[in-house]
């Protein structure tokens, strides 16, 4: 079903009403240039359905400091099966609704029209206000008489008025031109006036954004027109903005000179200019005092007189993770008993100093770097998945982080409770980014391009060992495990695996600092407290303890059973800290089969299920885009039970290996236990769709390996 | 980053903080303990439930109040629950209150919302329910309901148990001479339910008991509740006031005479569906095509979507209206399906029926009787049901929800009762044959399929449902299971619209890794399908309902490769009783090896008392999954 996001009060006013037919006008009235298209091509017969015309419209207007913005979706689409049918058979939005932009001061409005064309072209409109039932604050509708091989023709205007008294950034729009069905005609509108300021870039071949302003008038207005476009198909390991014909903007409310400067984003020069491109001397430009050293270095001061460090690298990545306890996760215990409503808990921690944003973590590690007179940049990046920093164009796209200029660099980005200060974020690894030169602790000077920091699939990977033994009737396979994950491998599991009680005491007893229960001295209130967070932590456990199952079940894909994990280490301390943990589980049923007095072992499937590609996916068109290269390390050790004998060792031993990475293992025989040792590798972020083959070509081979079995002979 | 506590319900009343007095003393949090252990998958238990209704009368209507106080105790560590009553428009809720052991007033925001279902595209009922933490084990409210219904005859049942376990619960129904209510008893055996009648001056006063109920199970494809669980069905027979008696639903005939009230009040248009009717009807040569044409029409073209609405979720929308908006629930569905089959000539009548889902039948005048409408057909002294929510459903088969099911058909003044009939396993029966030889380590080979009745429908319903640009990708997907090793090529179907013939399917695949060869030896697994296999209902604990009864039969030929000789065969499993039968075996014929599989389900339900022996057919089923071919080099 069709929700549209967009509130409620019954009274139609009659300025609303008129609205309405001056909105209708808009999109169905004589100016509609889709009015009489009613046949799609050939080529899209066969598609669900195809969208006959696209339009959205951005609309910003103003009076002082009160903004009007308007903006609309229009889409003309032919339905050519049941699927698109039932879903465009469904409308729900909201028809009143408060801005949550600045200062809403008056209602926002939707409207909304909806017609339906039959195959002999005969129109008819939904009358929403009677159709529409309402339930709370929600209009729904259903779409009476639309069947296969209607044209469903609807239109969603949102008329957003607030207030900004100094600037306003609205939301970015980023998206592909392609849609999920194909669009025979589309065009978007951007109507500005002064005091509006625009970015808006087209990428990847997608055609330019043209100004239409009428002459003589004060309006401007410009359009992006595209016609004939596919549908979008996104394969796996892609970043679409990257390569699909796309486009970005941001539109700014600026009142004066001083809001432009404090707008926090790349405006043009003047309101007449689209601004298609941040270049290094806007970035210098707009960072120029941005960011200042501040913060109250007292707790770091008094944490390095009772340090020592070897170097300067190391000083920094120790503070590093200082702050990110004093300032982080010193405090993660009290927003979890608020939110549970077990107590009030800022009242024992002084003036806590907690960070909540990227600015606050680098103008106070910035007051620290000044204060030790120790040489640093500031680094602007963006993530890859937005495309180069040549091409930037929105504010919102920016990462900031802090690189210390040492013998060997350190880049600090604002923590997560699991952050390393010696890897940077994955998504900005091994891109341009821009180092902006602060000189002698203070002024951004200069600016120049950098790379940033690359990780190998030796920095981020896993090594698994298994130890595998069989009960008498080889029903049973009981299964331990011992992981440990280094570099990128290990952020997701951290955060999925680890709840804050699984770090926190690390951090205190590493700190020299108190839970938040020992500050509480009132005897009575302690003993309360203390129960309630022990109820709530017991329960997470349990939860967790689900968590872990699931979490190993989906890794193998088969049930297990009597499941045990225990986190021996975190991790949290720099990416070749091992984030490890032992497992302990059973397996029934399932791996062995019988073949008589002799049992067939599924041994592939001990390393875990493996990415197969579909036979339809084998070609493709676009290039392929990794998170970061990784290596995925097992070792199997199975216990071959007496009186048994093993073969079909040789089919086992694969390699498979190019430049993309590769597939290799090996099984061998010492005694009674078999060692299965494999490893999977993806050696680049990056390769162009011409080397898919190769890609395949391991991927392939690891899940073939999957497939393997051996054989349990009874001597 | 993860949010720091994802167990909780989002919080957003304001915050109180629990007070030291109200914590569990050490009696409470023993208590909770051991219930615990009993209930290891409940958060939170009702140690009493007590509800009492009673009745008045007010603007000529019996109405009924229904109070309801409950103590609630967290039974894990900590428990974070929504505590909900609904009620629609024709009851209200006069008090939704929580308090502390203390006594004293908790002040959980009370939220009033419509209900949202995604069942439903709209229904009058709406839902007040409050976020409560437990912040400790043990920790207790009582909680109090004060409930009116505007008139009995919606206030229909009253059950024991709750979605948490309840240690004590009783039901108390002060009954006044001036009421004749029926009380009928449902689903009693089994529990250990007391009951007091006594008299007190000008009322009747009845007590139920049940000690230590299991909370309701949350299984899927179970029967509905009316089916499982105790309790009451309220019937409002008649009541007296000022010395005249006034009669409610006294028996069936009452609750026809109320539907029917209903139905006349239609103001229907037939001349609306006229030119559709012609349409239908002008090229179809017997009537019997005529009729499948109208009835075909209604399934494809008209959108299910339900309505609960006062009034109107009794009432079916005038045919017209459903035509002209392509959509409907079930009332205007078979309304129209009426109307369009009586423009084309045909005797055909509106029928409320019960599905599978409701525990009772036409002897209880009662609103909760039914829950469906349908259409029937009077044609040649034979009688046709017609039910326009089904999909691709072939004319004169039954969906299983309504098979054997009571319906009362309208007759004028009268009313017929009459039965849905019931159909064998095998007009639903599935068969499929494969033959294969060994290429490598691979089975390639050929695959045939074929389909009646309900396995058709409900195939023929999700291959429409996919979009047109996906449809190939979608079969082959579904006839390889996703499975990797599973490729499926060359498919050619019967047409994919009509649901009156036979559904087959043909197609070429290749099983990958399906044989190992060791030494001289190969060893063959030949299953590929693996059916039934994932129907283990050791942690059930109701009925289990298959959509509908199954029959299910596969050969699949193996040609022994050149210069191999069958050294072992795994063993056949053989089991039938009343409720199913199962025969998978292997054997050698000539240069082949047949494999077979047979299944029955008799009728659609496994009954919890069947478990253990399902289980068990289950177990030996899958180690005859995990078994193998040996062939060995001659």
């Amino acid at each position: 079903m069709r929700i549209v996001t967009l509130t409620l009060l019954l009274c139609g006013t009659i300025t609303f009403a008129q609205d309405k037919a001056e909105v209708k006008e808009l999109f169905w009235g004589k100016d509609d240039p889709a009015k009489k298209n009613i046949t799609v091509p050939e080529k899209w017969k066969k598609e669900s359905a195809v969208v006959i015309y696209k339009n959205e419209n951005y609309d910003y207007h103003k009076y002082g400091t009160s903004v009007t913005y308007i903006s609309s979706t229009r889409k003309r689409i032919k339905l050519q099966d049941q699927a698109s049918v039932k879903e465009f058979s469904e409308f729900s939005f909201r028809e009143r609704f408060f801005s949550n932009k600045a200062y809403g001061w008056k209602r926002g409005t939707n409207t909304i029209g909806i017609k339906v064309i039959k195959p002999d072209g005969t129109e008819k409109e939904i009358d929403v206000d009677a159709e529409a039932i309402t339930t709370d604050q929600t209009k729904k509708i259903a779409i009476p008489n639309l069947e296969v091989g209607d044209i469903i023709d609807f239109y969603f205007y949102t008329k957003e008025p607030f207030k900004s008294f100094d600037a306003f950034g609205f939301d970015p729009v980023e998206t592909t031109v392609a849609d999920s069905y194909p669009i025979m005609d589309m065009k978007l509108t951007l109507k500005t006036e002064n005091d509006f300021f625009i970015n808006f870039n087209t990428y990847n071949g997608a055609p330019e954004l043209m100004e239409v302003s009428p002459e003589g008038s004060s309006e401007r207005r410009y359009e992006l027109v595209a016609n004939d476009v596919e549908k979008n198909d996104f394969p796996r390991w892609f970043y679409p903005l990257v390569e699909l014909p796309c486009y970005k903007f941001q539109v700014y409310f600026a009142r004066s000179g001083k809001f432009e400067e404090s707008a926090g984003g790349f405006l043009p020069k003047k309101e007449n200019i689209i601004k298609k491109n941040v270049s290094t001397d806007d970035v210098l430009a707009y960072y120029d005092g941005r960011f200042k050293p501040y913060g109250n270095l007292g707790d770091i001061k008094t944490y390095l007189k009772e340090h020592t460090f070897t170097s300067d690298e190391e000083k920094v990545k120790q503070v590093y993770y200082y702050t990110r306890h004093q300032y982080y996760t010193r405090f993660v215990e009290a927003f979890v008993v608020k939110e549970a409503k077990i107590m009030y808990p800022w009242e024992y921690y002084g003036m806590p100093v907690f960070f909540n944003s990227e600015e606050e973590f680098i103008n106070h590690f910035m007051a620290f770097l000044k204060d030790q007179k120790l040489d640093y940049d500031i680094i602007v990046a963006t993530p890859r998945n937005n495309g180069p920093i040549k091409d930037l164009l929105l504010k919102t796209n920016i990462e900031v982080l802090l690189r210390v200029n040492t013998q060997n660099p350190v880049y600090l980005q604002f923590f997560t409770p699991y952050t390393n200060a010696d890897q940077v974020k994955f998504l900005i690894e091994n891109s341009d980014a821009y180092a902006l030169k602060v000189s002698k602790g203070k002024k951004v000077s200069d600016i120049e391009t950098i790379k940033l920091p690359v990780s190998t699939h030796k920095d981020n990977r896993s090594e698994r060992k298994l130890d595998v033994t069989f009960s008498a009737d080889f029903n049973t396979v009981n299964l331990i495990r011992e992981s440990s994950l280094y570099g990128h491998l290990k952020d997701a599991d951290q955060d999925d695996k680890m709840y804050f009680f699984d770090y926190v005491a690390e951090d205190y007893a590493k700190y020299g600092t108190k839970s938040l229960l020992d500050y509480v001295k009132n005897k009575k209130k302690k003993e309360q407290y203390t129960n309630e967070f022990d109820a709530l932590k017991n329960k997470l456990k349990e939860k967790q303890k689900k968590e872990f199952k699931e979490s190993i079940e989906s890794e193998f894909d088969f049930t297990v059973e009597d499941h045990t994990l225990e986190v021996t280490a975190t991790g949290r301390f720099g990416a070749g800290t091992p984030f490890s943990y032992n497992e302990k589980f059973t397996v029934k049923d399932k791996l062995v089969k019988k073949a008589g007095a002799n049992y067939v072992l599924e041994v592939g499937k001990l390393i875990g299920e493996q990415v197969n590609i579909e036979e339809k996916d084998k070609k493709r068109a676009n290039n392929i885009y990794q998170s970061y290269p990784r290596a995925y390390n097992e070792e199997v050790i199975i216990t071959i039970p007496d009186g048994y004998t093993v073969s079909g060792l040789e089919k086992l031993n694969k390699k498979v290996e190019n430049a993309t990475g590769g597939f290799v293992s090996t099984a061998t025989l010492t005694g009674n236990k078999l060692t299965v040792k494999a490893t999977k590798y993806y050696a680049t972020y990056y390769e162009p769709a011409a080397n898919w083959k190769d890609i395949t070509a391991f991927i392939d081979a690891a899940y073939q390996f999957t497939q393997e079995k051996i054989l349990l002979k009874k001597n | 980053m993860k949010r720091f506590i994802t167990l909780l319900l989002l919080l957003a009343s304001a915050t109180n903080y629990a007070q030291k007095s109200i914590d569990p003393t050490t009696d409470d949090i023993a208590l909770a303990k051991e219930l615990r252990l009993k209930y290891a998958k409940s958060d939170v238990a009702l140690l009493f439930s007590k509800e009492v209704v009673t009745f008045d009368i007010n603007a000529g209507n019996v109405t009924v109040n229904n109070n309801v106080k409950e103590r609630l105790m967290n039974i894990n560590h900590r428990a974070d629950i929504h505590k909900y009553e609904f009620y629609d428009s024709q009851s209200s809720i006069e008090n939704f209150s929580l308090k502390y052991r203390n006594d004293k007033t908790a002040n959980f925001y009370v939220r009033d919302e419509f209900h949202k279902s995604n069942d439903l595209f709209f229904a009058d009922s709406r839902v007040k329910y409050m976020t409560v933490d437990f912040p400790v084990q043990g920790y207790t409210y009582n909680y109090e309901l004060d409930k009116k219904y505007k008139d009995v005859k919606y206030f229909t049942s009253i059950y024991f148990q709750d979605e948490y376990p309840i240690i004590k619960k009783q039901i108390t129904l002060t009954v006044p001479d001036w009421l004749n209510l029926d009380i009928k008893e449902f689903n009693f055996e089994g529990y250990t339910i007391k009951k007091d009648v006594v008299k007190e001056g000008k009322n009747t006063i009845y007590t139920y008991t049940l000690e230590n109920a299991e909370p309701m199970s949350e299984d899927k494809q179970a029967p509905g509740p009316s089916l499982v669980y105790p309790h009451v069905l309220l019937i409002a027979k008649s009541f007296t006031k000022n010395s005249k008696q006034i009669t409610l639903f006294s028996e069936t005939a009452d609750l026809y005479k109320w539907y029917k009230s209903l139905v006349d009040g239609i103001q229907e248009n037939p001349a609306a569906l006229k030119d559709k009717v012609k349409e239908l009807t002008a090229n179809a040569k017997t009537d019997d095509e005529k009729i499948k044409n109208i009835y075909y029409w209604v399934q494809d073209n008209i959108r299910y979507i339900a309505f609960e609405d006062g009034l109107a979720g009794y009432r079916p929308e005038a045919s017209q209206n459903v035509f002209a908006k392509r959509y409907g629930d079930c009332k205007g569905m078979a309304n129209l399906t009426r109307q369009m089959l009586k423009e084309a000539g045909f005797d055909a009548r509106l029928t409320w029926i019960g599905t599978k889902h409701i525990g009772y039948n036409y002897s209880i005048p009662s609103l909760s009787v039914d829950n469906h409408m349908i259409c029937t057909l009077f044609k040649d002294g034979k009688k046709y049901f017609l039910d326009g929510t089904e999909k691709y459903n072939s004319l004169g088969e039954y969906a299983e929800r309504i098979q054997g099911k009571e319906v009362m058909i309208e007759d004028g003044d009268k009313y017929i009762i009459e039965k849905v009939p019931v159909a064998a396993s095998a007009q639903n029966k599935e068969t499929y044959t494969g033959v294969f030889h060994i290429d490598n380590e691979s089975l390639v080979g050929t695959i045939s399929g074929n389909m009646l009745g309900e396995s058709r429908a409900s195939f023929l319903y999700g291959y429409n449902s996919i979009k047109n640009d996906r449809k190939e990708n979608s079969l082959q997907y579904y006839l390889s299971h996703g499975d990797n090793n599973f490729a499926v090529s060359n498919v050619v179907t019967s047409d994919l619209a009509n649901r009156d013939s036979n559904l087959t399917l043909q197609y070429n695949a290749t099983l990958k890794n399906k044989v190992s060869s060791f030494d001289n030896e190969i060893y063959v697994d030949l299953d590929y399908e693996q059916e039934f296999s994932e129907y283990d209902f050791k942690e059930r604990k109701t009925d289990f309902e298959f959509d509908y009864k199954r029959e299910y039969e596969s050969v699949t030929t193996l040609q022994i490769p050149a210069g191999y000789k069958v050294t072992r065969l795994p063993e056949a499993f053989k089991i039938a009783n009343d409720t199913y039968a199962i025969n998978v075996s292997y054997e050698q014929k000539g240069n082949d090896i047949l494999y077979k599989k047979h299944f029955l389900v008799k009728s659609a339900t496994i009954k919890k008392a069947d478990f253990v022996n399902w289980n068990a057919s289950v177990t030996s089923l899958k180690n005859l999954y995990n078994d193998q071919i040996t062939l060995t080099k001659q």
